[in-house]
């Protein structure tokens, strides 16, 4: 089976990090602090590597990558996290669709439909909350928001870090229907938790 | 020092890469943003503002020329070379640095504190286009199109009072100052008024992208930094172009051999 992400981290000082999810699977990652997650999540969201870390993305080494080349990548990775934060002067609708009208793809109106059926399974008034600036969503509301966003971009690889960080046990439930909603945009894309086992224990 | 010259170099990195990447302006969400600017820039500021600066530039007239006990052609050069030439991009380029100057250094340096520029770079935005290329042509054209209303008020202020102080009727004045305003006038603030609007808006994106901290207390910071060296980059063209133009420098110590 081929490798989604290959991750080393082995920096001086800090705990020794090393994540490998198969392509296809749905994996967990439990990283030992916020500082190794802060650093694993920078890695992959930016394709860059720091000194001591090793990072293979869809089965390309990030290091010595093109800056054409590493956007290329990107476009087929996806991370949903609080360091990946929605822009706050944008509304939830622009921030959705902020990568696609940059980008040019998916056009407008494929990332209207794909917003209009995500968000009608996870929000009451989908209408409403498109229109609202982040600071004015809730927790649940800006994560659905920002997965919503993910989907559009239609990720080969997703991130979902620290999904469950500041929810409520029915908020949790919520966000446990991410998966499914993936799977089935994404049937053969590999999913990759992370969370640290501070917060976990 | 180092710092200086290390702010020199991003300085002119970013107004480089601000020149380049100006095409990036067909895209729809740049698009959207330079219009934003625009808007707040230009329109906004018109209302109020830019009204008192040209008040401003009547009473500098009035005051000029009752000092110089002027005449109906001295009254026409001051309105030429001191309020079109001279007031006008300046009171333009003052209203922009006061207004949008520390807007847009809040803003931006807002967004790198809250970790904003790094969602953008993890969606594959990049930042010169989505950030530096739309204010800086959005406050160019704002500079430009302020300039055009203040001296438009400015001298028409002056034709409408002088009257009121020099023994010359409203059409004499009019009559002398069309006589002797050429293109060149013209170009001369055009050109003056768009790079204007590109130093403050590149100097202010630089300190707001370069904040001197990640924390809330760099955000003031950036602001007056960035509203400091926008004042004296504006300064500095407006010395550059009164040299070439008129041949002086600060009053006459660096003289021209054109």
């Amino acid at each position: 089976m081929s490798i989604a992400l290959r991750y080393l981290c082995r920096q001086p000082g800090a705990p020794a990090v090393a994540v490998e999810v198969p392509q296809g699977a749905v994996s967990r990652a439990h990283l030992p602090d916020p500082q190794s997650s802060a650093r694993f999540i920078a890695a992959v969201a930016e394709a860059r590597c720091e000194d001591g870390e090793e990072l293979e993305l869809l089965g390309e080494p990030v290091t010595g990558l093109s800056n054409a080349a590493r956007a290329r990548l990107l476009r087929r990775v996806g991370v949903l996290s609080p360091r990946v934060m929605l822009l706050s002067n944008l509304n939830a609708w622009e921030n959705i669709s902020l990568p696609a009208a940059y980008h040019g793809s998916p056009s407008l109106e494929r990332v209207a439909q794909i917003t209009q059926e995500v968000l009608a399974a996870f929000v009451e008034e989908p209408l409403a909350l498109l229109a609202r600036l982040p600071e004015q969503l809730g927790t649940l509301q800006r994560r659905v928001v920002a997965f919503v966003r993910l989907l559009v971009n239609g990720p080969e690889l997703a991130v979902l870090d620290n999904l469950e960080e500041g929810l409520s046990r029915e908020e949790r439930a919520c966000v446990a229907r991410f998966e499914p909603e993936y799977r089935a945009r994404h049937p053969s894309g590999t999913l990759l938790y992370v969370d640290t086992k501070e917060e976990h224990s | 020092m180092l710092r200086a010259l290390r702010e020199i170099e991003g300085g002119l990195k970013l107004s480089l890469n601000a020149v380049g990447r100006m095409g990036r302006l067909r895209r729809a969400p740049v698009r959207e943003s330079f219009l934003r600017q625009v808007y707040f820039t230009g329109v906004t500021a018109a209302t109020g503002v830019v009204l008192r600066a040209s008040v401003l530039g009547v009473l500098i007239i009035a005051i000029t020329m009752d000092v110089l006990d002027a005449d109906t052609d001295l009254a026409v050069k001051i309105l030429l070379l001191l309020v079109f030439r001279e007031i006008g991009p300046l009171a333009a380029a003052v209203v922009v640095i006061l207004r949008t100057g520390t807007a847009i250094s809040a803003e931006v340096a807002m967004m790198r504190v809250s970790g904003q520029t790094r969602a953008l770079r993890h969606l594959g935005i990049n930042l010169y286009d989505y950030i530096v290329v739309p204010r800086v042509a959005g406050v160019m054209l704002a500079t430009l199109v302020l300039t055009l209303y203040v001296q438009f008020l400015a001298v028409l202020g002056g034709l409408v009072f002088s009257p009121l102080i020099i023994d010359a009727t409203f059409m004499e004045l009019a009559g002398r100052f069309s006589e002797l305003f050429s293109p060149v006038d013209f170009f001369y603030s055009t050109i003056k008024a768009l790079l204007f609007g590109f130093a403050i808006a590149a100097c202010c994106c630089y300190h707001g992208l370069n904040p001197p901290g990640l924390t809330q207390n760099a955000v003031p910071q950036a602001v007056t930094r960035a509203v400091t060296q926008s004042a004296m980059l504006t300064l500095g063209i407006n010395a550059v172009f009164a040299y070439i133009v008129f041949g002086i420098l600060f009053f006459g110590l660096v003289t021209s051999k054109v």
